[in-house]
């Protein structure tokens, strides 16, 4: 096993890791305010891979367009199901938001059956971005760059969202208290509503780039991604967005290192590896790495 | 100021409050005691607008509140300190005290009354960009108060701000309650420390199980003998 492999592989895992960590994101913000694992979650970046698939097929537009039209339709999307789906259920049990998420994500994901087709199409890039480029032995395409380039802008920029306006000020304080926040006069379901529009912004994102990955789409996409990213949200310590970041990109290194360094007649066990991890990591930090401990939460 | 008449409150099927009539007068400290459960938290809970109550009738400055939202009764002058505090441990101390004045638009005016907090609570400055979580009980409590103070409130709720705190502190509480009252606050107290409570305020309520059954100027009933016994649990 040579150098040059390893660090492909590497490069693999971090391109994989970049979008868990975009979708652990938006589920680590909806978890910390609402305690909600939000399963319709990767449906958003199912529906947001075809919606660019629509401009990927159009060769007259550029590409920004196909990145961009789907982080904002989703950001859209995200606030209708929070309205239509969540909000009703303020104050209800846990668990009945848990189903009704699970409700929301079959019914978006059979939608898209009924309105489209089952059947999986292909999403192929302009061949631009799918050239491989070699750098001292390792190869990376255009998208590898694109993907690193877009998460880390991403990240930045919401991070300072979060620690520096009012409303991402609002958004971590009903993420630590709701109550309190409340009382003293936060509305919240504007902080509740910020963070589904800005998580399922990132969702859509995701479905450009995960489609572009796989080159292939289907409306059932979605979801084990979306578990999967939810696991890295934990294995980060969920509530905290540097959590999501670091899990995300664990999640994705660990996951390419599991196939690319066991034999293949392993390759098919890595959703159960994904899971044990997860596992590990709780028993291990059941905050997670980044996780409030309860002292602090207190 | 406040006017609770015929309040109702329950959790399902539990009655917390009931048949709860109770006056706060501008300028007024009026204190409400009783036991573990009798509904005090309940009452200051239900007046925030984070409760909704059954029935009776709830006025601030001759509106009535009941069905409005916690925000909305924010805005129009109410400000609640919850017991066991709730301050933000992850946001730093400046945050805790932005958030305080979340509703208001008056930026410049916000900075002042920041000043001012801070001139109130010399320690909340010197560790003002640090975790509140990182405060101790009684600076907690301060930043509790302080945090709802940002509101600019005419009426400031205060759930059991000496709850778990060494006497010393108790006394500095108690001082900034009374601070407060000399620059022209209206406050409604509840308080498990009687004997203190009682001393600083105007009139008092004493509660049990969700209703009033003794009112009266806080001299009186600290000086009732029956009462020091029965309720108040004094001597
Ligand atoms: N969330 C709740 N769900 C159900 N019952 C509740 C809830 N909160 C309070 N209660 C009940 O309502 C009654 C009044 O409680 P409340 O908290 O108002 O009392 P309190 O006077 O503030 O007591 P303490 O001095 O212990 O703070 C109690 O019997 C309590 O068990
Ligand atoms: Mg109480």
């Amino acid at each position: 096993m040579t150098m040059n492999y390893i660090l492909q592989q590497l490069v693999n895992g971090l391109a994989l890791g970049s979008i868990y960590a975009l979708l652990a994101i938006g589920l680590t913000m909806v978890y910390g305010i609402l305690r909600l694992i939000n399963f319709a979650h990767g449906d958003l970046m199912m529906l947001g891979a075809y919606v660019s698939s629509i401009f990927i097929s159009a060769t007259v537009v550029p590409i920004l367009f196909a990145v961009m039209i789907p982080t904002l339709l989703m950001a859209v999307m995200g606030l209708i199901v929070e309205r239509t789906a969540y909000k009703p259920l303020r104050g209800a049990p846990e668990v009945a938001m848990l189903i009704t998420s699970l409700g929301v994500s079959r019914l978006i994901q059979n939608s898209t059956v009924l309105a489209l087709s089952p059947q999986p199409r292909a999403f192929s890039l302009p061949g631009d971005l799918t050239k491989t480029m070699n750098v001292g032995g390792i190869r990376f395409t255009q998208l590898d760059v694109l993907t690193f380039a877009l998460v880390i802008v991403l990240m930045v920029l919401l991070t300072l969202y979060i620690n520096r306006s009012k409303t991402g000020m609002a958004m971590r304080a009903s993420s630590e208290n709701l109550q309190a926040a409340r009382l003293i006069g936060i509305n919240v379901n504007w902080a509740i509503g910020a963070a589904f529009v800005l998580g399922s912004a990132l969702a859509g994102t995701a479905g450009f780039l995960w489609a572009s990955r796989y080159g292939i789409i289907d409306p059932f996409m979605g979801f084990l991604p979306g578990v999967k990213a939810f696991v890295a949200a934990v294995i980060g310590g969920i509530g905290s967005i540097r959590g999501a970041v670091v899990g995300g990109v664990l999640l994705g290194v660990a996951e390419i290192g599991f196939v690319g360094f066991l034999p293949p007649e392993f390759s098919g066990y890595r959703d159960a590896f994904v899971f044990t991890l997860l596992l590990i990591v709780l028993l291990v930090r059941p905050n997670g790495l980044f996780g409030a401990s309860e002292v602090e939460r207190a | 100021m406040l006017e609770i008449r015929n309040l109702f409150v329950a959790y399902g099927k539990i009655v917390a409050v009931s048949k709860l009539s109770l006056t706060v007068n501008e300028g007024e400290i009026v204190t409400v005691v009783g036991s573990n459960g009798a509904g005090k938290t309940t009452t200051l809970r239900t007046v925030s607008g984070m409760l909704k109550p059954q029935s009776g009738e709830i006025s601030f400055k001759g509106r009535s509140i009941v069905g409005l939202s916690p925000e909305a009764i924010v805005t129009r002058g109410i400000s609640h300190s919850p017991e066991g505090r709730m301050v933000f441990g992850r946001l730093t101390i400046t945050e805790n005290l932005k958030l305080g004045a979340y509703n208001r638009k008056d930026a410049a005016g916000v900075k002042i009354d920041m000043e001012r907090m801070f001139e109130m609570f010399p320690v909340l400055e010197q560790r003002k960009s640090q975790r509140a979580g990182t405060l101790s009980g009684g600076e907690q409590q301060m930043l509790a108060i302080a945090r709802s103070l940002m509101s600019r409130p005419t009426l400031l709720l205060l759930d059991e701000p000496s709850l778990g705190l060494a006497p010393l502190l108790v006394e500095q509480i108690f001082d900034v309650v009374v601070e407060l009252r000399n620059e022209g606050a209206t406050i409604l107290l509840v308080e498990q420390n009687a004997n203190e409570a009682l001393r600083i305020s105007d009139r008092a309520y004493v509660l049990e199980t969700g209703t009033v059954t003794v009112e009266g100027p806080s001299i009186e009933l600290i000086n009732n003998p029956q009462l020091r016994a029965a309720y108040l649990g004094l001597d």
